[in-house]
Formats: structure tokens, C-alpha cells, sequence
């Protein structure tokens, strides 16, 4: 066979545009198993202070915040998700076409490029391999704004977590305990920042 | 590189053999193309695996004008045969492909709309190109479950998919059969393993023993001329099929 390397090229680039949609889908799911577990730590919460009566009930009021704060978060992320899901459909026509386009056009260079139709072929590929970077390209400022939105929210839930802390102090003999529960809501919401902040860097399409 | 060689040529009736490709990677089985061309419209006969579509249409090109493909015929659903497919549309998306009926749900997953199909239905069937009236001759189970062979009757060419292949080394270059003892001994093994019914074969043998046929052109391997053809025929119909070894 004539020069197969470009095929190659093709291949590599379309993996790497997968493989982006992997990571993002990796983050979300990291993120919603977190919101899972806030939302147990929560109940968990609910329940210790209930048992230190009037002296947490201010860190019972923010529990029960914390866990509608985690129910939030998986609505979220589960949209997140929808919309990557759609994406991989969309990533997967731009590698189809750009591959097509390419082994074409190495087709047509073997040719020569006085080859009847080429052009026409040429035009019609970019034209459709535009139409779909474009929906691609719409998709990802849905995501970036979906995720600025989610940020917002856990913004909230880390002045959630600090308020715990403080009020845990309040807590009497309980005061360890809820402390203890205050500090891993932090730890886990620092963590869901994180992902976030990889998710926000993540491009579904190079500019 | 792939090279298309004229194989039939009758005023503006043509048979291109895009055939033997010694540059191939060696990892991937060799292929024969076929075109028939009849005025204006051009049928492609197999037209092969991605891989191997830009020498495909470059040896086609260098021949015929690609924006005269009418239609591919595919004899079966296989990758080497036909997963090219999604690039010869991208090239001209109004191109029909005709596969048996068997298959017409399963190709489009290497490209293609639901118009793009023409279903042939199991006792085969007439295909038009340019005022000539290609056969359609089932092969089914050699080896595919839906197989169709094609005929020519003006050239009196069989393209015969499948059937008669020979898996040759990589001296024996020729475009043609010319030692039929020898080189059917490269074609032993593959017809033992790969055709899978004895009935189906002797149901084809004596099919197209009624056929007059001038040039018997394989999807793999040389092409069988005059004498040869029914040679084939014959040692086809002798041979113990469907066997892993023997």
C-alpha cells in the first residue's frame, strides 16, 4: 500500500479526542460517587446530632443543608453526564470524518488532483466534518457552563462544611464527634473542587 | 502499488482488473478488485478494506473516471470485501450497493443509508449498467451464508468472489493462472477451510457449468483463462470441503 502514515496521524488524533471524553466522564463519575457519600455522611450527621439534642441543634439544621446540598450535586452532575454521553456520538462522527477526509485525500493526491469529482468530494467532507466540530463545539460551552454552575453550588457546600465545623464546637461532650464529621465533609467537597477544577481545564474540542 | 490491468475490452465495454499488490503490508491479505465498465456507468466489484482505498481509487482513477461508479456489487459482507465501503460513499454518496438480502442490515455499519442498499434476493438477479445485464449467481455458503457471484454474459467474465482464491507467495506475481497444477495447490487449504458446505458447492459447480465462461477473475489471487476455468470447475468439485485438516 502508498504511504500509510497519514491514516495513522488520523487515528492518533481521533483517540486523543476520545480519550478527553474518558477523562471527563472518569471526573464526573468520581464526583457523583463523592456526592454519594456526602449525601450517607449527612443522614449520618442528622442522626448524631439528634442524639446530642439541644446542644447541635444548629449542626443538625446544617446537616440536613449538607444533604440536600449532596442531592443537588448528583442532579448535576447527572446532566454533566448526559451531556458527555451525547458528545461521545459527536466525537465519534468528527474521528469518522476526519479519517475518511483524510484517507480520501490521500486517495485523490495518488490520483492526482485533476481527478473528476474530487473537489465536490473534498467540499462535502469539510462541510460535514464542520457541522460536526460545531455541534461539538456547542456542546462543550453547555459542559463549561454546567460546570461553573456546579462549582457555584459547592462553593455553597464548603460554607456549609466550614459552618458545621464551628458549630461542632458547640457541641458539648458530642463536640469530637461532630467535629470529626465536620472535617471530613470539608476533605470531601475540597475534594469534588478538585475534580471540578480538572473538568473546567477539559475541552471536548481544541481551539 | 496497485495497478489497473484491462482484461476485457469490447468498444466501450471494459473489465479493469485492479489486481496483485506486492507494496502491501504484509499483515494484511491481498486483494483483487474488479470494475466493469459499459459506456457511461462503471460497476466495482469488491471494492475492499479500508486500508487499501487510496490505491484501490488511485489504479481506478488512473483508468476510469470515478465519478462514473455506479454501484458496487459486493459479494459478501466480509472487511477485506467491502469495509471501504464508508470512503466510496464519501467520494459519491448517491453510489448503490447491491449485497445479498442477508446482509443489507449488517453493512450499514461500515457506512452507508438505508437507499444506499439494494438487497439481492436469494435466487439472485439481473443488475443493469450502461444497456448491459449483469448476473447476479448465488454462491451461497461459498463461504458466506448470503454469497452472490457475477456474471457477465456479453464478456463472458464470472467474477467469482471467493471462489477460486489462492493464497500465492509473493513470487508468483502473475496476473493470470498459467500452470494450473501448480497454482492450485495454493488453493487447496483455503477452499478446505473456508467453504463450508459440499452441497452448496456442487449446487455452484453445476450452476455455473452451464455458464460460458471465458475468464473465472477470484477476489484473491490469479485469474483462470479458458481451459482453466472448467480445470477449476472440476478439481472444485472433487475437493473435500469444510474440513479444518485432512
Amino acid at each position: 500500500m502508498n504511504a500509510p502514515q497519514p491514516n495513522l496521524h488520523v487515528k492518533a488524533r481521533g483517540s486523543s479526542e476520545l480519550a478527553r471524553i474518558v477523562r471527563v466522564n472518569e471526573e464526573i463519575k468520581a464526583i457523583v460517587a463523592t456526592a454519594f457519600r456526602i449525601n450517607l455522611m449527612a443522614l449520618n450527621a442528622i442522626f448524631l446530632a439528634k442524639r446530642a439534642g439541644n446542644a447541635a441543634l444548629g449542626f443538625g439544621v446544617l446537616s440536613n443543608e449538607l444533604r440536600r446540598f449532596a442531592q443537588d450535586l448528583t442532579r448535576n452532575m447527572s446532566s454533566l453526564r448526559d451531556m458527555t454521553s451525547g458528545s461521545v456520538g459527536s466525537v465519534t462522527g468528527v474521528v469518522q470524518y476526519q479519517r475518511n477526509s483524510a484517507i480520501l485525500a490521500e486517495a485523490i493526491r495518488l490520483s492526482g488532483e485533476g481527478v473528476p469529482g474530487a473537489r465536490e468530494a473534498r467540499r462535502r467532507g469539510a462541510a460535514r466534518l464542520s457541522a460536526q466540530q460545531g455541534k461539538l463545539r456547542a456542546l462543550d460551552i453547555r459542559l463549561r457552563s454546567a460546570v461553573e454552575e456546579t462549582q457555584q453550588l459547592v462553593e455553597l457546600g464548603g460554607v456549609l462544611a466550614r459552618s458545621a465545623k464551628i458549630e461542632a464546637a458547640y457541641g458539648g461532650t458530642f463536640s469530637p464527634a461532630l467535629m470529626q464529621v465536620s472535617t471530613d465533609f470539608a476533605e470531601v467537597i475540597a475534594q469534588i473542587k478538585r475534580s471540578l477544577e480538572i473538568l473546567g481545564k477539559e475541552r471536548l474540542v481544541k481551539d | 502499488m496497485k495497478q489497473a490491468h484491462c482484461i476485457f475490452e469490447e468498444d466501450d465495454h471494459r473489465w479493469l482488473a485492479i489486481a496483485r499488490d506486492p507494496s502491501k503490508p504484509g499483515h494484511i491479505i491481498d486483494t483483487n478488485e474488479y470494475v466493469v465498465v459499459k459506456g457511461k456507468e462503471a460497476l466495482l466489484c469488491d471494492p475492499g478494506g479500508i486500508e487499501i482505498f487510496p490505491s484501490v481509487f488511485s489504479a481506478l482513477s488512473a483508468e476510469c473516471d470515478p465519478t462514473r461508479l455506479a454501484g458496487i456489487f459486493s459479494s459478501h459482507q466480509d472487511p477485506d470485501i467491502i469495509s471501504s465501503l464508508a470512503l466510496w460513499l464519501e467520494f459519491k454518496p448517491e453510489l448503490k450497493c447491491y449485497i445479498s438480502w442477508l446482509w443489507q442490515s449488517f453493512l450499514p455499519h461500515f457506512g452507508g443509508e438505508e437507499s444506499t442498499f439494494v438487497p439481492i434476493p436469494d435466487p439472485g438477479m439481473t443488475i443493469s449498467l450502461g444497456g448491459l445485464e449483469l448476473q447476479a449467481i448465488p454462491a451461497h455458503y461459498l463461504h458466506s451464508s448470503g454469497n452472490f457471484h457475477l456474471y457477465d454474459p456479453k464478456a463472458k467474465i464470472l467474477f467469482s468472489g471467493d471462489v477460486g482464491a489462492a493464497l500465492l507467495p509473493a513470487d508468483h506475481n502473475g496476473l493470470y493462472v498459467e500452470d494450473f497444477g501448480r497454482h492450485i495447490r495454493h488453493a487447496e487449504a483455503f477452499h478446505k477451510r473456508w467453504m463450508g458446505s459440499d452441497k452448496a458447492k456442487r449446487d455452484w459447480c453445476e450452476r455455473v457449468s452451464r455458464l460460458e465462461i471465458d475468464m473465472m477473475v477470484p477476489q484473491h489471487g490469479a485469474i483462470y483463462r479458458g481451459a482453466d476455468v472448467q480445470r477449476f470447475i472440476n478439481w472444485f468439485s472433487a475437493l473435500e470441503v469444510g474440513v479444518l485438516r485432512s
